[in-house]
């Protein structure tokens, strides 16, 4: 359907630079708020702060922006903790009567750029601003989850909280920088607090053993679990064909995933905003319809646009 | 308690050390054996980049410690791979003889950019009887979480009928210098309870009182039981001036308990504090307490963090 926020077009906003990456909403009455992560200009060292932001657009009609934040939505942490270094993506859920966020927070380190962990926080004022549950992150570091807890999807099915997140499994060395390989893991639990985790990669590789595989975002639908996500090549992602691009999975139980890339229903655009790369999906349904959001050319540095679901068949 | 202080027994500059270890031999935690002690100590090799790496190795000594029977040369368990928490460096390393097994529960040390460094605890396995550790993935069993930010490290194990006990620290906060700007952490001892070794449940909450101001930094908690009453001892300081002020650096503190879980704290009690002169009158750090025959030991580090090496106390009494 479109490009639906760039945010170089924005003025007033000195700490929205560039890029509005990872869109996800939250439903009100005659508005939907999309969260979405953006950066601050790059400091001396080159390396970027992003921070949390939203824009609300109208119900009746999505394109149109009736507001943006006027601040990030989420302090960073203090010296140490796990977010010092930037707050990207979120994943926001209503529960009850609050708005719970989770997110990847980042820090910088010596032998390797930076590393992550997910954090929790929620909102007392309708999801304007959110504070940290914790100094520390909810999901953290584990035996077989050394490194890189990112790009977290929190749902809640059938009574049951489902994280999804991104698993750093190893450093590669690309020429003179280091690239983290990473995939798709779940946790489950009973209170969003305390995590279970499946311990397993879950989705299949398709391009190679170092493919990396991030943002899971999984919806129900006509009996199935529908998982989209965003995959792409370990070097020279910069490349349009070995950059991102919106897989596809379904689960009748949500434990067993049968991957088919072909049945996604997305790719890039012939030209333009998305015409290279397409990732970070993000699924909600308003008058019926099933819509996407989704980040277009290189990781979302000029934001992100919508989708409609014109036609589904069924996977099996 | 009542202490009798048997004096140095290692010095890593009197020792061609393994693994490119030149200084440092840090908080030694011994394994009794049924005619030796092996004693696990830190050291440190300078890398690359001018800074440290730490590094497990062991020394055996006969039962009474009068004399060193050998000393390791090979490498006791590597280090964490790229960006793993364990990377730079392994230190302290606690050991806890089960059965057929040794576990170890090490702390892991990497670095950071807007603070020195964070930690994290690992598991790892022995099954040649503590000559080489298997880890237990790559990653930690103990990390930062939702209320422990960061440095989780110096674990101690405890086995009892149907628990395992872990006493061990986790930062709180980091504390800027204000004249010099220089970054430090504070940290203290907390609890956590497991029924397998591995995975353990945690309540985030520092057990140990204060003795200096709120700043105070506790470390290596280190339990023995003696007749029904369990006996911590740790190391403790003030978070700034440690390094070169006498008053400031490492002292050796205690708590008791007769339940593992309200301790009462009592440093006077404890029975250790600084020599008037020598290799520990300007700081003692990392104690580990425990039986080896009829007696009780501590074996501890003096100056420095350790820089000259470990001593070694028996327990006269424990009134």
């Amino acid at each position: 359907m479109g490009h639906l926020f760039e945010p170089s077009n924005l003025s007033g906003h000195e700490w929205i630079d560039q890029y509005a990456q990872s869109p996800c909403t939250v439903a009100f009455e005659d508005y939907i708020r999309i969260y979405f992560s953006s950066r601050t200009k790059p400091c001396a060292s080159r390396n970027y702060v992003s921070r949390l932001a939203y824009i609300d657009v109208s119900s009746e009609d999505l394109f149109s922006i009736l507001k943006v934040s006027d601040q990030p939505i989420l302090e960073l942490g203090k010296p140490g903790e796990f977010d010092e270094f930037g707050t990207y993506p979120v994943s926001i859920i209503r529960n009850r009567d609050e708005i719970v966020a989770y997110y990847a927070g980042w820090t910088r380190c010596e032998s390797v750029p930076f590393n992550a962990a997910i954090g929790l926080a929620k909102s007392y004022d309708n999801g304007y601003t959110f504070q940290r549950m914790g100094c520390g992150p909810v999901l953290g570091f584990a035996p077989d989850e050394p490194f890189i807890l990112g790009s977290p999807r929190v749902k809640r099915f059938n009574d049951c909280w489902y994280l999804w997140y991104a698993s750093g499994r190893a450093w590669v060395r690309e020429k003179d920088r280091l690239q983290p390989v990473y995939k798709i893991r779940m946790a489950k639990s009973l209170d969003g607090l305390e995590w279970q985790r499946v311990g397993k990669d879950i989705i299949p590789n398709v391009l190679e053993e170092n493919e990396c595989q991030a943002s899971a975002e999984v919806i129900y639908s006509a009996g199935l679990y529908h998982m989209f996500f965003s995959y792409r090549y370990n070097f020279d992602f910069h490349l349009p064909d070995r950059s991102y691009r919106i897989g596809y999975a379904y689960s009748e139980d949500l434990e067993a995933w049968t991957r088919d890339d072909s049945k996604a229903g997305i790719s890039p655009s012939k030209e333009g905003w998305d015409s290279q790369s397409v990732s970070y999906p993000h699924i909600f349904q308003k008058n019926e319809i099933i819509y996407m959001l989704y980040q277009g050319n290189d990781i979302g540095r000029n934001g992100f646009g919508l989708a409609k679901l014109e036609h589904y068949q069924d996977p099996i | 308690m009542k202490w009798e202080k048997l004096g140095q027994i290692f010095n890593p500059l009197d020792h061609k050390l393994p693994l490119n270890c030149k200084a440092f031999a840090k908080s030694p935690q011994a394994i009794v054996f049924e005619d030796f002690v092996r004693v696990y100590f830190s050291s440190t090799e300078t890398d690359q980049v001018g800074k440290l790496l730490s590094h497990v190795m062991y020394v055996d000594y006969d039962l009474k410690f009068k004399s060193i029977i050998s000393l390791s040369s090979h490498q006791v368990i590597p280090l964490g791979g790229l960006g793993c928490f364990d990377e730079h460096g392994i230190f302290p390393f606690n050991v806890l003889r089960d059965g057929p097994i040794i576990r170890a529960y090490t702390t892991g040390w990497n670095r950071k950019v807007s603070v020195s460094a964070d930690a994290a605890i690992g598991y790892a396995e022995s099954h040649d009887e503590g000559k080489t550790f298997q880890k237990f993935g790559s990653g930690p069993i103990l990390a930062a979480s939702l209320h422990e930010p960061f440095l989780v490290g110096d674990a101690f194990v405890m086995k009892t009928k149907n628990d395992y006990h872990m006493w061990y620290i986790f930062g709180s906060n980091w504390l800027e210098h204000s004249e010099s700007g220089q970054k430090e952490r504070v940290y203290k001892i907390a609890y956590a309870k497991s029924s397998d070794g591995i995975y353990f449940e945690r309540t985030s909450k520092y057990i140990i009182a204060d003795r200096l101001a709120q700043n105070e930094c506790q470390a290596l908690p280190s339990i023995v039981e003696i007749n029904g009453t369990y006996h911590m001892y740790f190391c403790y300081r003030d978070a700034f001036g440690f390094r070169t002020d006498r008053e400031r650096g490492y002292r050796i503190g205690y708590a008791y308990s007769t339940n593992l879980q309200d301790w009462n704290r009592d440093d006077a009690r404890g029975g250790m504090s600084l020599s008037l002169s020598g290799w520990d009158a300007d700081m003692m750090c990392y104690p580990f307490v425990f039986h080896c025959g009829d007696e009780v030991y501590m074996l501890y580090n003096g100056n420095e963090f350790g820089r000259y090496g470990f001593g070694i106390a028996r327990l006269v009494s424990d009134y």
